[in-house]
C-alpha cells in the first residue's frame, strides 16, 4: 500500500475507532449492540474496499443496474467490464486485459541465460500469436523512466526490512515455508539492485491488451467480446503473462488513456494498484 | 490530487459532525433510535470518504444525478488540433495533446536467424526504456478497410442492374446485349462475394506521447517536442524513419469503429446471416 492509501485508511478507521470509544452515549440494552454492529460493518466495508474495490464497486453498480457515460457516444456497462460505442446500429464493445511481462521476469528471478533464450523465442511466439488471431486487438506498453537514486534507496530500504523480518523469523522458530518466502522476496529485491548496479535503467511499465468486438445488438457484442478475451488469454499465455480482465475504475482510466496519456509517472502509478 | 484530498477531508468532516451530533445531543431531544440512524449515516459517509480516493469521479455524479444512467461527461472524448497532427482532450483547466508516431517495421521472425531474433528483442527492450516521460508503445491488429472498394463494387452492381432493367423495357433490345449485362452483374456480384468472404487484417506498431498545457497550442507544442525526441530515439534504435500520424489517419488508433470498418463488417455480417439462413 502506498502512503496516500495508508493515510486514507488510517483516517477513515480512526473515525470509527472514536465512535467505538463513545458507545456509552447510545444508552443501554440493545442500542449499543446495534451501534457495535454498525461500526463493525463499517470497518469490514472499508477494509474490503481497500483490498477488493474492483470487485465490490462493479458488484454494486451491476446490482443497481447503473451504467455510465464517460464521453459523448460511449457508455460503460453496469458490470464495468466494457466500454460500448453505438455506430449506426452496430455496437462496438471494448474490453481490457492486464498483461504484465516484466513483473513476471522479476518474480521468477530468472537467470541471464534463461532471459536470453526467452528473448530469442519472443519474436517468433508473437508472430505465431498474430497468425492465430482473427479479430482486432491492441497490445499496449506504457513505460516511464524512473529516478535511479530514488529507486535504489527504496529497494535498499525494502532489503533492510526483509533482512529484519528474516532475523525475526529465524529467532522465532518460523516454519520452512515462511523462511523460503522471505528468502525469495530478498532475492527478487537483490536481483533488482544488481540490475541497477550493472547500469540498467529502471523503468516503470504498465502493459495491457485492448480488444474490440462488434455485434448487431449489445448482447451479440458482449458475447463476441467475452469470446475474444478468452482467446486472447489463451494466445498470450504462451508468454507466461498474468492475464486478468480489467473491470471498474481501471477500465475507465484505460479508456481515457486512448485520448490522453498520463504526463508524469506519479500520476500513472496512482491510477493502478490492484490489477497491474 | 488536491481535489481528492479536499473531497476526502470534506466527507470526513461531515461524518465527524454526524457522529458528534449523535453523541452530544441529549436523549430528550434525540431518542436512541434517531442516534443510531445518525451513527449509520456517519459510517456511510465515512465509507464514502474512503472510497473517494479512487471513486470521486463516480460518487459525486451518482449522488447528484440519482439516475441509472450516470453522465460523467457530455463532451466528445477528444477533438483534432488545428494543425491536424495531434488530438486534444480537456482535463479540468488543462489541455492534453497526444501525438501518434508510426513505427514502420517490416520484419518477420520466421526469416530471422537466432542472433537477429535476440538482437531484435533487445532493440524492443531498448525502445521500451527510451523515454523519461510516460510513452505508450502499441502493436495493433485491425480489420483492413475495404469500405471504399466495397462501395465501388456496390455502385457497379447498381449501375449494371439499372442497365439491365432499362434494356429489358426496350422492345428492340437484343438478347445478346441483355445476356452481356446480366453477365456483368453476376461478375460484380461474385467479386463482392469473394471480397467480403473473409476479413483481412493489418498489423501496425506505433508510439504515443502526451503533453499538457494551459492553452491548446501550448499542449500541442509540448507534445510535439516530446514526439520529436522520441522519434530520434526510435530511429537510432531500429534504423528507420518514424513519422507523425496526421489527419483522419489518427482515427485508426483512437476510434473503435475504425478498427472494424463499417461497410467491410456489415458485408461480412450479412454474408454470415445468409449462410445461417441457407
Amino acid at each position: 500500500m502506498d502512503e496516500e492509501g495508508a493515510i486514507f485508511l488510517i483516517f477513515s478507521l480512526m473515525l470509527i475507532l472514536i465512535a467505538f470509544s463513545l458507545l456509552s452515549s447510545f444508552g443501554k440494552g440493545i442500542y449499543p449492540i446495534i451501534a457495535v454492529l454498525i461500526l463493525v460493518l463499517g470497518v469490514v466495508m472499508i477494509l474490503a474496499l481497500n483490498w477488493a474495490d474492483f470487485i465490490i464497486m462493479p458488484g454494486i453498480t451491476s446490482m443497481l443496474g447503473i451504467t455510465f457515460q464517460p464521453a459523448n457516444n460511449y457508455y460503460i456497462t453496469k458490470r464495468q467490464d466494457a466500454v460500448v460505442k453505438n455506430v449506426s446500429g452496430l455496437f462496438y464493445a471494448t474490453g481490457y486485459v492486464t498483461a504484465n511481462i516484466f513483473g513476471y521476469l522479476f518474480k521468477e528471478e530468472s537467470a541471464p541465460e534463461e532471459d536470453e533464450e526467452r528473448l530469442m523465442l519472443a519474436p517468433e511466439s508473437y508472430e505465431r500469436l498474430v497468425m492465430n488471431i482473427d479479430f482486432p486487438y491492441k497490445f499496449h506498453v506504457i513505460s516511464s523512466g524512473m529516478d535511479i537514486q530514488n529507486v535504489r534507496d527504496e529497494l535498499e530500504g525494502k532489503r533492510s526490512y526483509q533482512e529484519f523480518e528474516m532475523s525475526r523469523a529465524l529467532q522465532g522458530n518460523a516454519n520452512e515455508v515462511t523462511i523460503t518466502d522471505i528468502q525469495r522476496k530478498m532475492n527478487v529485491v537483490q536481483a533488482k539492485i544488481d540490475r541497477i548496479s550493472k547500469g540498467e535503467k529502471p523503468i516503470a511499465t504498465l502493459m495491457y491488451i485492448e480488444t474490440t468486438a462488434i455485434g448487431v445488438s449489445e448482447k451479440a457484442a458482449f458475447d463476441a467480446l467475452e469470446e475474444q478475451v478468452k482467446r486472447l488469454q489463451v494466445a498470450f499465455s504462451a508468454f507466461d503473462l498474468e492475464l486478468r480482465r480489467i473491470v471498474g475504475r481501471e477500465l475507465y482510466t484505460l479508456f481515457q488513456f486512448n485520448f490522453a496519456l498520463p504526463v508524469s509517472f506519479a500520476e500513472e502509478a496512482s491510477q493502478f494498484n490492484q490489477q497491474s | 490530487m488536491a481535489n481528492k484530498i479536499v473531497n476526502f477531508l470534506g466527507l470526513l468532516m461531515v461524518s465527524a459532525m454526524l457522529l458528534i451530533i449523535s453523541v452530544v445531543l441529549p436523549v430528550s431531544i434525540m431518542p436512541y433510535f434517531a442516534k443510531l440512524i445518525l451513527l449509520l449515516l456517519a459510517v456511510i459517509v465515512d465509507i464514502l470518504a474512503f472510497s473517494s480516493r479512487y471513486y470521486a469521479y463516480l460518487l459525486m455524479p451518482i449522488l447528484k444525478q440519482r439516475s441509472r444512467h450516470i453522465i460523467l461527461s457530455k463532451e466528445d472524448a477528444y477533438w483534432m488540433a488545428t494543425s491536424a497532427d495531434s488530438i486534444l482532450h480537456r482535463n479540468n483547466e488543462d489541455y492534453i495533446a497526444t501525438v501518434y508516431i508510426s513505427i514502420p517495421l517490416y520484419l518477420s521472425a520466421t526469416e530471422m536467424p537466432d542472433e537477429q531474433k535476440l538482437e531484435f528483442s533487445r532493440q524492443v527492450s531498448r525502445l521500451v526504456g527510451i523515454a523519461r516521460d510516460p510513452v505508450r508503445f502499441t502493436s495493433q491488429m485491425y480489420v483492413m478497410n475495404k469500405d471504399s472498394y466495397i462501395q465501388q463494387l456496390r455502385d457497379a452492381i447498381n449501375l449494371s442492374e439499372n442497365e439491365e432493367a432499362e434494356l429489358e423495357q426496350k422492345p428492340d433490345a437484343s438478347k445478346d446485349a441483355i445476356e452481356r449485362v446480366k453477365g456483368k452483374t453476376a461478375m460484380w456480384r461474385n467479386l463482392l462475394d469473394s471480397i467480403s468472404k473473409d476479413l483481412s487484417f493489418e498489423l501496425i506498431s506505433y508510439a504515443s506521447v502526451s503533453g499538457v498545457g494551459s492553452k491548446e497550442y501550448e499542449a500541442v507544442s509540448v507534445a510535439q517536442q516530446k514526439a520529436r525526441e522520441l522519434m530520434s530515439g526510435i530511429g537510432s534504435i531500429f534504423g528507420i524513419t518514424p513519422s507523425i500520424i496526421t489527419g483522419m489517419q489518427l482515427k485508426k488508433f483512437i476510434e473503435p469503429d475504425s478498427l472494424i470498418p463499417f461497410s467491410t463488417v456489415t458485408e461480412q455480417i450479412n454474408k454470415n446471416l445468409e449462410e445461417e439462413v441457407i
